[in-house]
């Protein structure tokens, strides 16, 4: 009696601790509650890059990185997946249009000389100068027009191949191609030496936003390889509110006739159930805190679809104990041997449940992986609250006490005194289990 | 004494005695199925037993929430419109959120776009492009779910799906004979394999006449099936084996079989009621994202708990039946 005293006190701590977690710690929720994008991208082979090496997937990562980063959207991830894949994940954004534009543009920084053509049309053509030889870049305003510009600093090999072309180009005119698109063609009036270059937007200069782009752009680096969409899925902030309250409506409902069905069918018995149950949800949810899991609306499916499998344990150690009390044998008995005898199939089942899950979990896509976790995470806590939770709660409340109310276990009254008037080679056989 | 003869007079269902019946009716359920599987097989150009989804085939889905319902008509102007701007067959569908509060469910009707991969450098300003003339029919109109997926991981996903489900079963096959005798091992992934035919005969009946296709949630829910619904056959089993154990002496393997699965009878319809509560629940109030999740969970443990009950113990006596006839 006081070992299992203090296993209730312990079962007790473990809920507090639970209702505390599950109200102090935020939940993580996935994009597709919060709202936001998911794209993955493939980098491409091409002529020049005909195998994509670990190396290559690095400084993709890096300039992707960067790139998001410089969305300033808030917290982005950047996944590597595979050999050749990444996995981007940026919240709060639905329309990924822009964010696909940012993430997959080059920035390809060119300057040019001019180039005279065989049929007298002026042409530019490339000096070697590019964007890989800069150090960084940053937006600036002019001094005398206050007109937004982008200044470049280059490293020193830049540096000497920009002063060189400067000398070369003196008095005449040198062009600056960003992304093949011609941005502005200044007269070189001396030779510059200093690393620094600025390049203005033409007539008119630039807007903010197009000087802040470019920056960015050219501060994340080249991308070292094309890289493709090939799996997109958004999720619009109403959408993911929507389903979260479903996901509430839909629990609540689903687990409140669960409860209603156990204490119907099996009275006493099924209200200590519910008891379990609810403590088997305040672990769970502790849990998810905890470990961290993110919550998505599969992985919500997956824990509701845990109650109904959870409970699925209890109906199997009280049908076992009513056959055990049908057969005559005390309270206490009947209960120990229900769930001893029910345990093999609880076992069997929690095993190939938990199997199944884990191909999932190796072999699904993200979504998928959400519902296998939290269906495994589930089943496990389920063996605790159906076995542990249930039979200490039953113990407690019934001790070594006779049984005075069969209704309140959902038997009739006439199975007990059948039960009673049994034979003594009845209770012989009964010690098998065997309804003979 | 009322309980002198229990093994008789318990008896609620005969499964052994009409066992050729039963599995005469079971068949008769599954022709269905069968037919709608194999029509699909024929007529698919991919030969796919169900219509398959983006997620398989690669493509893209727009959904836009709208604050009216939204007329045939109105669906005709979409798609005249769609087929304008340059997209090759849109598969058009709207749904109407039932049962969720009016007041509290902004999302209530959807149209949702399927065309074919948009993401690609070709086709990058599609998605833009579609939302305007969406919006100009409909103002309230707003973007509010994209799922793209490329046709190489279509296909990588596909791939990796059939190697999940063959693992599943292998697996399955391996616990049971592991746990029990071989035959039962056998027969227990036989009517694994029925509860299966029959979720994917509903999908591919729903294909034909209502254009549903398939994701890899679907997959899911046949994995978490194959799963789940061995747990009733695992139970009447178990039960059969301890009897078998106990009775074989005084009664006939039929008259064993058929007391065990009355014995099982109430936790097996219990447990896979309680799930069915969660997952009505989830089916009715969970949302259109899960819906067809739900429902294919829902079909898979109704299909397992007849199968354990009205398969697997007539064939079980049959096979009983031969080995003892083969012992004798």
């Amino acid at each position: 009696m006081k070992n299992k005293l203090i296993l209730f006190w312990i079962i007790m701590a473990i809920t507090i601790a639970s209702i505390f977690v599950d109200y102090k710690k935020p939940a993580s929720l996935g994009l597709d509650l919060v709202g936001g994008s998911r794209l993955m991208l493939e980098a491409q082979t091409s002529s020049s890059v005909p195998k994509i090496t670990p190396e290559i997937m690095d400084s993709l990562q890096y300039a992707i990185e960067n790139r998001v980063n410089a969305m300033g959207v808030g917290e982005t991830i950047v996944q590597r997946i595979g050999t050749k894949r990444l996995l981007i994940e940026i919240p709060n954004i639905t329309d990924t249009a822009k964010a696909k534009e940012f993430i997959g543009q080059t920035a390809q920084l060119e300057f040019k000389r001019p180039k005279m053509l065989p049929d007298g049309t002026m042409d530019w053509e490339s000096t070697g100068l590019t964007g890989k030889d800069l150090r960084k870049s940053l937006v600036g305003s002019a001094p005398t027009t206050g007109e937004w510009m982008v200044e470049l600093e280059f490293n020193a090999e830049g540096a000497k191949k920009f002063s060189d072309l400067t000398k070369e180009l003196t008095g005449k005119q040198m062009a600056i191609f960003f992304n093949d698109k011609l941005q502005s063609a200044p007269r070189v009036n001396e030779q510059i030496s200093g690393g620094r270059a600025q390049i203005t937007g033409g007539e008119g200069g630039f807007e903010y936003a197009e000087a802040k782009e470019m920056v960015d752009l050219l501060n994340a680096g080249a991308l070292p390889v094309g890289a493709e969409v090939i799996q997109e899925e958004s999720v619009g902030p109403t959408l993911g509110q929507d389903s979260i309250n479903k996901s509430k409506i839909a629990g609540i409902i689903g687990i409140s006739v669960v409860m209603l069905f156990m204490i119907l069918y099996y009275r006493v018995l099924g209200l200590i159930s519910c008891f379990a149950l609810i403590i088997y949800s305040l672990v769970n949810f502790a849990l998810f805190k905890l470990i961290p899991v993110t919550l998505t609306l599969t992985g919500i499916a997956g824990f509701i679809l845990s109650i109904g499998m959870a409970i699925d344990a209890n109906i199997l150690i009280f049908e076992r104990t009513k056959e055990e009390l049908k057969m005559g044998r005390s309270l206490f008995t009947a209960i120990n041997s229900g769930f001893d005898r029910a345990f093999t199939s609880i076992f069997d089942s929690n095993v190939s449940t938990i199997m199944t899950c884990l191909i999932l979990y190796y072999f699904g896509a993200s979504m998928v992986k959400g519902f296998a976790l939290t269906l495994i995470i589930g089943v496990c806590l389920s063996m605790f609250s159906a076995i542990t939770v249930t039979k200490n709660f039953m113990h407690l409340i019934f001790g070594s006490k006779e049984m005075k109310y069969p209704e309140l276990f959902g038997l009739r009254q006439e199975d007990i005194e059948n039960a009673y008037v049994a034979t003594e080679t009845k209770r012989e056989k009964a010690k098998f289990g065997v309804l003979d | 004494m009322a309980n002198t003869n229990l093994i008789k007079d318990k008896y609620k269902l005969d499964i052994v005695k009409y066992r050729y019946f039963w599995l005469s009716f079971t068949g008769i359920l599954l022709i269905p199925c069968i037919v709608a599987i194999i029509y699909l097989m024929v007529t698919q150009p991919n030969h796919s037993p169900l219509k398959l989804g983006i997620d398989f085939t690669g493509g893209t889905i727009l959904q836009y929430s709208i604050d009216k319902k939204i007329s045939i008509d109105e669906i005709g102007k979409i798609r005249t419109d769609l087929q304008n701007i340059g997209i090759k067959n849109p598969v058009i569908q709207t749904t109407t959120e039932a049962g969720a509060d009016e007041a509290k469910s902004e999302v209530k009707n959807l149209i949702s776009i399927r065309t074919t991969f948009i993401g690609d450098k070709e086709s990058k300003d599609k998605v833009g492009e579609i939302t305007d003339a969406i919006v100009k029919d409909f103002s309230s109109a707003q973007l509010v779910q994209v799922n793209s997926v490329g046709p190489t991981l279509g296909s990588e996903l596909l791939r990796n799906t059939l190697t999940a489900l063959i693992l599943a079963f292998i697996l399955m096959v391996i616990y049971i004979s592991f746990r029990f005798r071989t035959e039962y091992g056998w027969i227990a992934l036989l009517t694994l394999f029925q509860d299966v035919i029959v979720v994917v005969g509903v999908f591919a009946i729903k294909g034909i006449f209502f254009d549903t296709t398939v994701d890899s949630l679907f997959i899911t829910a046949l994995l978490t099936i194959i799963g789940y619904s061995i747990n009733d056959t695992i139970v009447v089993f178990d039960r059969i084996r301890e009897n078998m154990r106990f009775l074989a002496k005084k009664y006939s393997s039929g008259e064993i079989i058929d007391a065990s699965i009355n014995q099982t009878l109430a936790r097996s319809i219990n447990t896979s009621a309680t799930t069915l509560f969660t997952l009505l629940a989830l089916y009715f109030f969970g949302g259109s994202t899960i819906k067809d999740f739900a429902l294919a969970i829902i079909i898979g443990v109704v299909a397992g708990a007849y199968s354990s009950i009205f398969t697997a113990g007539p064939i079980l006596s049959i096979v009983k039946e031969r080995i003892e006839k083969k012992h004798a």
